[in-house]
């Protein structure tokens, strides 16, 4: 349970509440995951008031402010069109008004769609910490979550440009996918990510999908879910065509 | 800790805990229209607006809305009449329970205040996340696109029904091959098509707005949990962490001792009665396997303990604080190796009563036979066998099971429970309590949904038994993981359908076996395999019919009733099998079953042998009415049939890995168990001339209510707003089963039409002296008076006045019930059209269309929405639920998303047809229409998979990797 709720002004507070020794302390951006979580004891960190939520575009890319809302994403027409689509695809918009990108980014679910788009985004994080920024690929950030422990994750920088495509199998419509493939041809070729077939969402290549031994839960085995990686990059490939 | 925020346009500061929600403070604040759904804040029952956005209160700390606005339902209430928003909703029929009315509303309001003019998409985008199990949300969506229309200064079209020629000449030979081009209907009309058999009405038939729709349009505090109590106690259940246990030793010293615990109840501080929970007539079937606590846990979920304390967290701590030592046993989760004489035994203890074999897990073995069906199928020139598996999924009403007692001045025990068997509750509970029923009161609010797992009685003994402990009021809220869990379910079942034909097409045996999964306690499962049976072998005419059912203990969560009850199972293997042979014997799908299906005077003769009320059955029941020939050609059009037989239409060129396929279904359900259900109403008049009517029966958000008032408003020549209805009280109100087994309208319906025709009498008594006419026949009742045939007349009002205040005194009043003799069947068309993808195996149901037989339709706004809501409900069955285990019985995917519900924004076309009937035993024709919008889509999806690729699928849901199994 929550025992207590801190909503820091200033960084400097921030990392003056993750240095409690003896606290259990969980940084809290749009609160979904938090407050749909039992918990023992614990305070939040409510991030509201100190990271930045403006989408602003620097050069060739487009740095996202944290607490920007799933939905802020979706609505702001210089966010590339792929990853508009998969911000509106990670929820209902109960759930889009609320959750944030840094929250998903900290979430890093295997099953996200919108982390398999940053992931051929070639997003990055910018994580700060009292002794200064640091910015890290959000794939290194799913390989090794402690890169940004002690900070805060106040940004996500993307590259935008390029031909993308998507594919995916759920149960219904709406349905989380089962597997997802993205799709982003750049200068320097195609990135593939894939959501459903490792513990996060995963940059791939082609040649590597037969060698995956996806977890298997409920709703697809192991098998079955490397069919579907199969396919479905087959599908982003072929979409993307001439482009490869 | 302290927050300020705007709220509905005021500074309002609140004390507050870190932990708790914003759901938590707003109602405590008396703002009832932020509902629970989910503790993970799923269902959109709670949402609010935060700074204009739609969000879940729910997962919304208290704290984060510091600083913030927001906006309830309660901000938009206007002192008298409706936000255009509201009256929308209400005129679009867009409400059923209304649990989740209001987050609709606020998302139409976030909507339309950025968006005037949105889309269908934007709409359905808006409504996306509020979870509705009632509607299947085409009346909200047409609602909120109606709305928009009002605020932007139109005036919208009335919606009226359309009404649709025949294509079956009466007494005619349908013609399946047929080509029609469908027709383009406005979406919110009820598609009707008339019967000139049945007569013209003034209130019935008429899509009169909903007796309940003021209050839930602006989420009035109506539901059980929107009542405050000084003192009350908040319950929290212990429940097993195992499938399979004995209890050896609990502690609860350290829960009692925790600070404000008032009550800690168990297996050995409560008395040993046993019992069967389904709320059912009495005597209730056997088993009585069940005690309100054991010492031994038959389920993950299965209860151990409750406690009573002063706050919900405070219960909570002490429910982690009781110290239970279990010796774990093997358990069995599977139905066939649970009777395999290998399993472990379930229920070893001495004193249960009325299992058939408790050694080898079989609750009940039943037999029926008519004919031989040995014979049969000897001599048949073809037999057909196929074996089927369904799944079990949970009826999840968005309101869970919910539950606050108290004791009244006269020490009376008061349960405010969201049930649908009040009377069954009040009776069954008392032997538990050791109370005399006479000092039971039950109440049954307005309620969010039940569709069988509230025809239980679940929470109430728990409630009663805190209370008694405490002389406090006390609530018990499950929240979903335990609805999920340690609730009620539908019964998985292993069905086997053997089937003897002629060569051209005629049956001539057919013999259901089955294996039903009741979980570990029998609550239901004789009826609900019964009735399985029973609609397994009523569709078709067949001289000879065998029914051989096992139902198994098992150590899954609890099986029980569940809108369908037994149908969805059975027509799934039956219209399954249907579909096979058709296909085998070369004999198009629609021709072959019309060859067998039942007609106008065949007879009915497994009903005598298998229904619930068979026993009381002394006669052979026949078809009466049958609108089964035009329901299949109105939804043959409706879903362009014929692009079946087109090869280009399966293949589409541009998308190689794609097929696409139609699936059909015929269904056949009943109206009311026959013999045994009984409904009674009380009507009378009041001064003005408007009228009390008072009856036992339990709307749970279908439109009951609404649909009895306008029976009751067309026998006396009132408006429906003339009648003010109260219902569901067993202290204030008439005795009636409760709402199941699609008995509302056909049992209760009656009971208010008798009891109207017994006031319309003595109105008419009243009216003639005051006419000074020599006889009461000379008197007719319309337009709210009574008129002479010479065409004077008083008003309803003045003979009200009259009877009670001025001459001969008398209240003008009646009291009547009504069971049926008969349980006329409800006939409907199930079509479904899929896209399968054959590399993934996922399957997209682009339409479902459904054309139903239910007499005359006495609300067909409300009657449509029955359909539409009950359809996706059956397409979460065949399509994307399942309640998903691990080696241990543990349930893995207790939580909306993982358990898929269908949302607004992926919903396929959902088109409902209403083709009349006049069933001249029902309430002005009326059949039954709740539960057959069920039966038939699991079945039509399959048949439209195999259609699509080729390939036969028999077992349920049809998730991607299943059907991708299938097609390799």
């Amino acid at each position: 349970m929550i025992s207590r709720y801190h909503r820091p002004a200033s960084l400097e507070e921030v990392f003056d509440l993750l240095a409690t020794d003896g606290v259990a302390s969980v940084l809290m951006a749009g609160g979904t995951v938090v407050n749909a979580t039992e918990y023992p004891d614990i305070e939040v960190i409510d991030l509201q008031d100190v990271c930045p939520d403006a989408i602003v575009e620097s050069g060739d890319r487009l740095v996202i402010g944290a607490m920007a809302r799933l939905q802020d994403i979706v609505d702001n027409a210089g966010v590339p069109p792929l990853l508009r689509k998969l911000a509106h695809r990670e929820g209902p918009n109960t759930l889009r008004h609320s959750a944030t990108i840094g929250g998903t980014v900290a979430g890093a679910d295997w099953e996200s769609e919108l982390l398999a788009g940053l992931l051929v985004h070639r997003a990055t994080a910018e994580v700060r910490r009292r002794e200064g920024s640091l910015t890290i690929g959000i794939a290194d950030l799913f390989a090794d979550p402690a890169a940004s422990s002690g900070g805060i994750i106040a940004s996500i920088s993307v590259e935008v440009g390029g031909a993308t495509a998507a594919a995916r199998t759920g149960r219904t419509p709406a349905d989380t996918a089962i597997v997802a493939a993205i799709g982003r041809v750049t200068r320097d070729g195609l990135l593939l990510a894939l959501t459903g077939v490792a513990s996060t969402p995963v940059l791939i290549t082609r040649d590597a999908v037969e060698a995956l031994v996806p977890p298997a839960d409920f709703r697809g085995s192991s098998d079955y879910r490397r069919n579907l990686a199969r396919v479905l990059t087959g599908r982003v490939v072929d979409q993307l065509g001439g482009a490869v | 800790m302290n927050i300020s925020v705007t709220l509905n346009g005021e500074n309002r500061s609140f004390e507050c805990r870190p932990h708790e929600s914003l759901r938590a403070i707003l109602r405590r604040d008396g703002l009832f229209s932020v509902r629970f759904g989910a503790e993970t804040g799923e269902t959109g029952a709670d949402a609010v607006l935060l700074d204009g956005r739609l969000v879940s209160s729910e997962i919304l700390l208290a704290a984060q809305a510091d600083g913030h606005t927001i906006e309830t339902l309660e901000g938009l209430n206007r002192p008298r009449g409706l936000h255009p928003i509201q009256e929308a909703f209400v005129t679009a029929g867009a409400i059923q329970s209304g649990y989740s009315t209001p987050a609709m509303i606020l998302a139409a309001k976030a909507l339309l205040d950025r968006n005037p003019d949105p889309t269908e998409v934007e709409v359905r985008d808006a409504l996306s996340g509020i979870l509705d199990r009632e509607t299947g949300y085409l009346r909200p969506v047409h609602a909120v696109l109606r709305a928009a229309a009002m605020l932007r200064g139109e005036t919208p079209a009335a919606i009226e029904p359309a009404v649709i020629d025949p294509l079956v000449d009466r007494g005619g030979n349908p013609d399946f091959e047929r080509v029609d081009p469908p027709l383009d209907l406005p979406a919110l009309a009820p598609r009707v098509i008339p019967s000139p058999e049945v007569p013209e009405t003034q209130v019935v038939g008429k899509s009169e707005r909903k007796v309940d729709a003021i209050m839930l349009a602006k989420g009035h505090p109506a539901f059980v949990d929107d009542i405050e109590l000084r003192g009350m106690l908040y319950a929290k259940m212990l429940y097993s962490p195992y499938a399979h246990a004995r209890i050896v030793s609990i502690d609860d010293s350290k829960a009692r001792a925790l600070p404000g615990v008032r009550a800690v109840l168990h297996h050995e501080n409560v008395a040993r009665v046993r019992y069967a929970s389904g709320g059912q007539s009495y005597p209730n079937p056997l088993p009585y396997d069940q005690v309100s606590f054991d010492n031994k846990v038959r389920h993950v979920g299965d209860r151990v303990a409750a406690v009573a304390a002063d706050s919900i967290e405070i219960a909570e701590a002490a429910v982690r604080l009781i110290n239970v030592e279990y010796e774990v046993l093997p358990a069995v989760y599977d139905e066939n190796e649970a009777i395999s004489g290998n399993a472990p035994i379930i229920h070893d203890e001495p004193d249960m009563e009325g299992a058939h074999d408790a050694s080898r897990n079989i609750v009940h073995h039943i037999e029926a036979e008519v004919g031989d069906v040995a014979a049969g199928l000897a001599g048949a020139d073809r037999v057909f066998e196929r074996t089927f598996r369904v799944h079990q999924v949970q009826q999840a009403p968005i309101e869970p099971h919910i539950a606050i007692s108290w004791l009244d001045s006269d020490e009376r025990l008061v349960i405010r429970t969201s049930t649908q068997v009040p009377f069954h509750v009040r009776r069954m509970l008392a032997p538990l309590l050791g109370l005399p029923i006479r000092q039971i009161r039950i109440i049954k609010p307005r309620i969010g949904g039940g569709f069988g797992v509230k025809q239980e009685m679940l929470i109430e003994d728990i409630v009663g038994h805190l209370t008694l402990a405490t002389g406090r009021p006390v609530r018990l809220e499950l929240n979903r993981q335990e609805e999920f869990v340690s609730s009620r379910t539908r019964h998985p079942q292993t069905i086997t359908f053997t089937t003897g034909v002629t060569n051209d097409g005629t049956l001539v045996a057919q013999q259901m076996r089955m294996v039903g999964n009741t979980g570990p306690y029998g609550t239901h499962a004789l009826t609900v395999q019964m009735v399985s049976g029973l609609r397994g072998l009523s569709s078709y005419n067949c001289p000879n019919k065998k029914f051989d059912c096992d139902v198994a203990y098992t150590n899954v969560p609890v099986a029980g009733a569940y809108r369908g009850y037994g149908a969805p199972q059975a027509l799934f293997a039956l219209e399954s099998h249907m579909e096979d042979i058709a296909s085998e014997l070369g004999i198009d799908v629609l021709a072959f079953r019309r060859r067998n299906w039942t007609k106008v005077g065949d007879p009915l003769d497994v009903a005598a042998e298998l229904g619930e009320g068979a026993a009381e059955m002394n006669f052979i029941p026949v078809v009466t009415s049958s609108g089964m020939d035009e329901c299949v050609v109105q939804g043959q059009r409706a879903v362009e049939w014929h692009r079946r037989y087109d090869p280009e239409w399966i293949r589409p060129a541009d998308r190689p890995h794609i097929r696409r396929g139609l699936g059909f279904a015929m269904c056949m359900h009943g109206s009311a168990i026959s013999g045994l259900d009984m409904g009674g109403a009380s009507l009378k008049i009041n001064d003005d001339g408007s009228f009390n009517l008072l009856f036992g029966a339990t709307d749970l958000g279908t439109g009951a209510d609404t649909i009895l008032a306008q029976i009751a408003a067309e026998v006396l020549g009132v408006a429906t707003e003339d009648i003010i209805v109260y219902a569901a009280d067993t202290d204030v109100t008439p005795f009636d089963v409760g709402a199941y087994a699609s008995s509302t309208t056909y049992v209760s319906g009656m009971a208010v039409k008798k009891a109207a025709e017994d006031v319309r009498r003595q109105i008419a008594e009243r009216a003639a002296v005051m006419l000074d006419l020599d006889s009461p026949g000379e008197v007719e009742l319309h337009d709210r008076g009574a008129f002479a045939t010479d065409g004077r007349s008083v008003t309803l009002a003045e003979v009200a006045l009259h009877s009670l205040h001025q001459d001969n005194q008398h209240q003008i009043m009646a009291t009547a019930s009504y069971v049926a003799p008969e349980s006329p069947p409800p006939y409907a068309a199930q079509f479904a059209e899929v896209e399968v993808d054959i590399e993934t195996g996922q399957v997209t149901v682009n339409a479902l269309v459904m054309a139903v037989d239910c007499g005359v339709p006495i609300n067909p706004m409300t009657s449509a929405g029955q359909v539409e809501g009950g359809m996706i409900q059956a397409l979460g069955y065949g399509h994307c639920e399942e309640m998903a285990f691990d080696e241990n019985g543990r349930m893995v995917n207790a939580r909306f998303g993982p358990y898929k519900l269908y949302r607004s924004d992926e919903m396929p076309r959902i088109e409902a047809y209403l083709v009349q009937t006049m069933e001249k035993s029902g309430p002005f024709g009326a059949k039954a229409i709740a539960e057959i919008p069920k039966d038939g889509v699991a079945p039509a999806i399959r048949n439209a998979i195999f259609n699509a690729t080729g390939r036969q699928i028999d077992s349920l849901p049809f998730t991607p990797e299943r059907v991708w199994r299938a097609l390799q």
